[in-house]
C-alpha cells in the first residue's frame, strides 16, 4: 500500500532577486513497511523534501498524497493535526526535552491528550528499544545511542504510518549506528511502518530497501538493495 | 497527578525549574509588587479605620442652627414641634439654650464662657462622676473642664456672681460631634430666661434616618425663607471617607509600577526563555502540536511564575498586614477585616494578570514560528 505519493514537487525561494530551486520537480513513492534513504551533497534538498514528506512545508508546486488523501494545500492546524496522527519525527541532534524523563519525552506528542494509556504505551516501547532501565532519566543521563532511542520511541508513541529521519545516525558512532539501523530495519519490518531517513551516511544504505540520491533538487541514479 | 490532569502545567513547571535562579527572581517582581500593592491598600484601610474611631459613632446626628443671616437668632418653640414631628418617633430630640456668662472656678478671676443649657441632659450623656439625672440645680461639666480645673461633684464653681454645685463629671464625647460636651458647662434649662433656642440636637438610630430626618426639617422650616441649618454629620464623615478613597487608590496605583517593573522583568525572562527553546519549540510543533498548544504551555509557564509570586506575595502582605495595624490601629487581628481581603486579592489578582500578559507576547511569538525555521538552526 503506498503511503506517501508525491509527484511534480517543486519549491522555489525567492532571495533577493535571485530564484532558488531547492526541489525542482520530484516524483516520489513510499509503501508501507519500506525503509528508504536519501542521499545527497549539502544544498540537494533533501532537507526540504523531508520536510514537504512530514507535511512541515508546503511545495510551490505538484501535490503530496498522504493515505490517499490530497494534502498539498491544506492549512497549518490541519496539517499539524495529521502530522500528529500519522508521521513521527527523528532527528540528528535528538530533541528531547532536557527537563522530562525518558518515558515523559516518549509521551511528549500526545501529552495534551490526557489519555492514561500513553503513559503505559511509552513504557513499552521504551522497553522494546532496550531502555527498560532508564524509564526515569532525563536526557542528560542518557548516552547518545539511547537518546536516540528514545527519540525512536517517541517518534513511534502514536502509531505513526511514516517515520522521518534527519541524520539519526548523524552524531553516533558506527557501532551504536549500526544498533539504531537495525531498531530501525525491525520496526520498518515488524510494525509495518515506512521510514525515510536522509543521511550522509554510508553505514545507512546497507539497511535499506532503496536509496534515491538527490542532485541540485532533482532525484539522480536511484539504487534498490537486494533486488 | 496534577501532571495527569494538567499536562502543560508539567511541562511549564519542569521548565520552569530548568532555570531555577531566573525564575525565583522574575517572579521576586511579582513578589514585591503584590506586597507593594496589599500592604499600601491595607495601610490606608488602618489609617481609616483609626479615624473612624476616633469619629465615633457621629453619622447618626443632626444639629439644627437658626439662621443668622436672616436675623433669625433662635429656634421658637414651634419650630421645636416641627422638628420633633419630623424626627422618628425613637429619635432623641434635644433643644438647648446658651448665653455667655462670667463663669469663675476656685476663686479665680471670672473669665466669660458659654453656658449650655439643656432641659434633659441624661438622653445625650453619661456621667464619668456622679449623677446626671434627675437635673433641676446646680451644673454639669465636660471632663476637659473638670481636668484642668480639679473639679468633682459637690465641687463649687461661680456662674455670674451665683455659687453653682458640680452634680457630675461628663464621659468624653466623640472629638467631631457637635454635642461634644468635653469643654461645656451645662446647667438645666429652666434657668434661662429667654423662651428660644439656640440649637437643637436630633439624634436618630441610623444614618440613613438621621439624612431622612434632615430633609424633612429643611422642607418643613425652609419652606418660604432659610430659617435653619441642619448639619449633618453623617455627610460629613462621607466627604471625608471619599476622601480616603483618593488617598487608598493612588497609594494603590503608585505601588501598582513595581508590578509593571515585574511585569517586564517576566516578558524579559519569558523572551530569553523561547529564544533558548527556539528548537524545543519546533519539535512540538514538528510532533502535532498546534500552535495554541505551545501557547498554552508557554502562558502556564507565565501563569506559574504570577502565581508563585502572587501566593509568596500574599502571605508576606498579611504579614506587613498584622505589622500596619498593630502599630496604627493597635489590634494586629484587624488585618483580617473585609477591605483588607479585597486588597490583597486584588493584589494577587493583578500580579498573576500582569504576569499572563507579560507571557503573552513571548508565548505568540514562540507559538507563531515556523516549525521548519526553527529546526533549521
Amino acid at each position: 500500500m503506498t503511503v506517501i505519493d508525491a509527484q511534480g514537487l517543486v519549491k522555489r525561494y525567492r532571495t533577493g532577486g535571485q530564484t532558488l530551486y531547492a526541489l525542482a520537480g520530484i516524483d516520489f513513492a513510499l509503501e508501507a513497511g519500506e525503509f528508504v534513504s536519501i542521499m545527497g551533497p549539502s544544498g540537494s534538498g533533501k532537507t526540504t523534501l523531508l520536510n514537504i514528506l512530514g507535511l512541515l512545508d508546503t511545495p510551490t508546486e505538484g501535490t503530496v498524497l498522504l493515505e490517499g488523501q490530497d494534502v498539498t494545500g491544506l492549512g497549518d492546524s490541519k496539517r499539524t493535526a495529521l502530522r500528529k496522527r500519522t508521521i513521527g519525527f527523528v532527528f540528528q541532534h535528538f530533541y528531547l526535552l532536557p527537563t522530562l524523563t525518558a518515558v515523559e519525552n516518549v509521551e511528549v506528542p500526545l501529552l495534551l491528550d490526557s489519555d492514561p494509556q500513553v503513559k503505559k504505551r511509552a513504557r513499552t516501547l521504551l522497553e522494546r528499544l532496550g531502555l527498560g532501565e532508564r524509564l526515569d532519566h532525563k536526557p542528560d543521563e542518557l548516552s547518545g545511542g539511547q537518546k536516540q532511542r528514545v527519540a525512536i520511541a517517541r517518534s513511534l508513541i502514536n502509531s505513526p504510518k511514516v517515520v522521518l529521519a534527519d541524520e539519526p545516525t548523524g552524531n553516533l558512532d558506527s557501532e551504536t549506528g549500526r544498533q539504531i539501523l537495525d531498531e530501525f530495519r525491525r520496526i520498518a519490518d515488524e510494525d509495518d511502518v515506512a521510514i525515510v531517513a536522509v543521511t550522509h551516511d554510508d553505514l545507512v544504505n546497507e539497511y535499506v530497501d532503496r536509496t534515491v540520491h538527490l542532485v541540485d533538487g532533482t532525484i539522480g541514479r536511484e539504487r534498490k538493495n537486494g533486488g | 497527578m496534577a501532571g495527569r490532569f494538567f499536562p502543560a502545567a508539567l511541562m511549564a513547571r519542569r521548565n520552569l525549574t530548568r532555570t531555577k535562579m531566573r525564575s525565583l527572581l522574575a517572579s521576586l517582581g511579582i513578589v514585591i509588587g503584590v506586597v507593594a500593592i496589599a500592604s499600601l491598600g491595607m495601610f490606608g484601610v488602618a489609617l481609616q479605620y483609626s479615624f473612624t474611631q476616633n469619629l465615633g459613632n457621629v453619622g447618626n446626628q443632626l444639629t439644627v442652627y437658626p439662621n443668622s443671616g436672616e436675623n433669625i437668632t433662635e429656634l421658637t418653640e414651634r419650630d421645636m414641634r416641627t422638628i420633633r414631628r419630623e424626627a422618628s418617633p425613637t429619635a432623641t430630640v434635644s433643644p438647648v439654650k446658651t448665653r455667655v456668662e462670667p463663669v469663675s472656678y476656685n476663686r479665680e478671676d471670672a473669665v466669660r464662657e458659654t453656658i449650655y443649657g439643656i432641659e434633659n441632659p441624661g438622653e445625650l450623656y453619661e456621667a464619668k462622676e456622679g449623677r446626671v439625672s434627675p437635673f433641676r440645680s446646680g451644673a454639669l461639666v465636660g471632663s476637659s473642664v473638670a481636668e484642668t480645673h480639679d473639679l468633682h461633684p459637690g465641687s463649687q464653681i461661680t456662674i455670674n456672681g451665683t455659687s453653682v454645685r458640680i452634680r457630675a463629671v461628663l464621659e468624653e464625647g466623640d472629638a467631631f460631634s457637635s454635642t461634644n460636651p468635653d469643654n461645656r458647662v451645662i446647667v438645666p434649662a429652666t434657668s434661662f430666661s429667654q423662651s428660644g433656642y439656640s440649637e437643637a440636637y436630633v439624634i436618630e438610630s441610623t444614618g440613613t434616618q438621621a439624612n431622612e430626618t434632615a430633609m424633612g426639617i429643611r422642607d418643613s422650616l425652609n419652606d418660604r425663607e432659610q430659617r435653619v441649618f441642619v448639619q449633618e454629620l453623617g455627610s460629613l464623615v462621607d466627604t471625608i471617607e471619599e476622601q480616603f478613597q483618593i488617598i487608598n487608590t493612588v497609594l494603590a496605583g503608585i505601588a501598582s509600577i513595581s508590578l509593571l517593573v515585574a511585569g517586564i522583568s517576566i516578558l524579559n525572562v519569558m523572551l530569553m526563555s523561547t529564544v533558548e527553546r527556539r528548537e524545543e519549540i519546533g519539535v512540538l510543533r514538528a510532533v502535532g502540536y498546534q500552535k495554541r498548544d505551545v501557547l498554552k504551555v508557554m502562558l502556564m509557564e507565565a501563569t506559574l511564575l504570577g502565581f508563585l509570586g502572587g501566593i509568596a506575595g500574599v502571605i508576606l502582605s498579611l504579614g506587613a498586614g498584622l505589622a500596619i495595624n498593630h502599630y496604627a490601629v493597635g489590634d494586629a487581628m484587624a488585618v483580617f477585616r473585609l477591605p483588607n481581603a479585597w486588597y490583597v486579592g486584588a493584589a494577587f489578582a493583578f500580579g498573576v494578570l500582569t504576569s499572563i500578559v507579560s507571557g503573552l507576547y513571548p508565548a505568540w511569538k514562540a507559538a507563531s514560528e515556523e516549525p521548519v525555521d526553527a529546526l533549521r538552526g
